[in-house]
């Protein structure tokens, strides 16, 4: 019987992989609240909410997929049983490298969003209108500076 | 900061092209003014693009026309902002410019091919839901 050999595996398995995922979201949630604080400025609440799901989805994501990959072979010798587990530690591993790099992707997306809303228009006016015209509407904020060219 | 539109309410296609930005979530208020009517000719006499190309004011006087009024309406809205920075870089702003010069100086008849003679009589009706 091969079992015996097994059950060291899978938990040392099981150990590193809750271990590391426990380790890498605390990593990302502390990390990313820098991102999204800044985001969100006006509303740190939402930042924190935006922060816990991603880090709800990280969980489910990399426990899940850590449980599905765990059952293997059986293991013949002590050397087949490291292999077993450096094969499955390094599956494991490129797929939270995988997850985590999406997240960062999200972090980078959301903030260039944000930032976006901030920025000039990309291309120099032709010409300067004296602003007196501008008072008409409701919208207008504050007169211009610049006159007439 | 807001901007006007200045669009030539003559031609089905800038109608359409209008209301179509008019859907759009946008990042400023845009107002739109037909470039002909009363008011466009008070406020914006001035400006020497007016009915011949698309104008964009801004409520601040800055006043672009032609390809650069597009890519300023583009801007003002929320899911084409990014475009509208790559479009005017230095790889693609030849290709939109020569783009935009293209439908701006053909729109009758582009608009006469989409929608054969829309404006008899010398008017374009205005969708409702737009103004």
């Amino acid at each position: 019987m091969s079992t015996p050999l097994l059950v060291p595996v899978y938990a040392t398995y099981a150990a590193i992989s809750v271990g590391l995922t426990v380790y890498l979201a605390r990593t990302l949630s502390r990390n990313g609240a820098v991102f999204l604080d800044d985001v969100f400025k006006d509303n740190p609440k939402l930042a924190e909410a935006v922060n816990k799901l991603l880090v709800v989805g990280f969980y489910l994501v990399n426990l899940g997929y850590a449980a599905l990959i765990m059952k293997s072979d059986p293991a013949e010798t002590s050397v087949a049983a490291v292999e077993v587990l450096a094969w499955k530690l390094g599956a494991l591993l490129m797929s939270l490298a995988f997850m985590h790099f999406v997240n960062l992707y999200v972090f980078y997306r959301i903030r260039r969003r944000s930032r976006l809303a901030q920025l000039p228009p990309p291309v120099a006016p032709q010409m300067q209108l004296p602003p007196h015209h501008a008072q008409a509407y409701a919208y207008a904020q504050q007169p211009a500076a610049v006159p007439a060219r | 900061m807001g901007i006007t539109l200045l669009y030539d309410a003559r031609c089905a296609l800038c109608i359409r092209c209008a209301v179509w930005v008019s859907r759009q979530e946008s990042f400023v208020p845009i107002r739109f003014l037909a470039c002909d009517s009363p008011e466009a000719r008070e406020t914006y006499g001035g400006v020497p693009w007016l009915g011949e190309e698309l104008v964009v004011v801004s409520d601040r006087g800055e006043v672009w026309a032609g390809p650069a009024a597009f890519i300023t309406a583009l801007w003002a809205l929320r899911e084409w902002r990014e475009w509208s920075y790559r479009i005017s870089g230095p790889e693609l702003a030849p290709l939109a410019e020569r783009f935009f010069h293209a439908i701006s100086s053909n729109r009758r008849a582009i608009a006469a091919m989409i929608a054969p003679d829309p404006c008899a009589g010398g008017t374009c009706r205005v969708p409702h839901a737009f103004r």
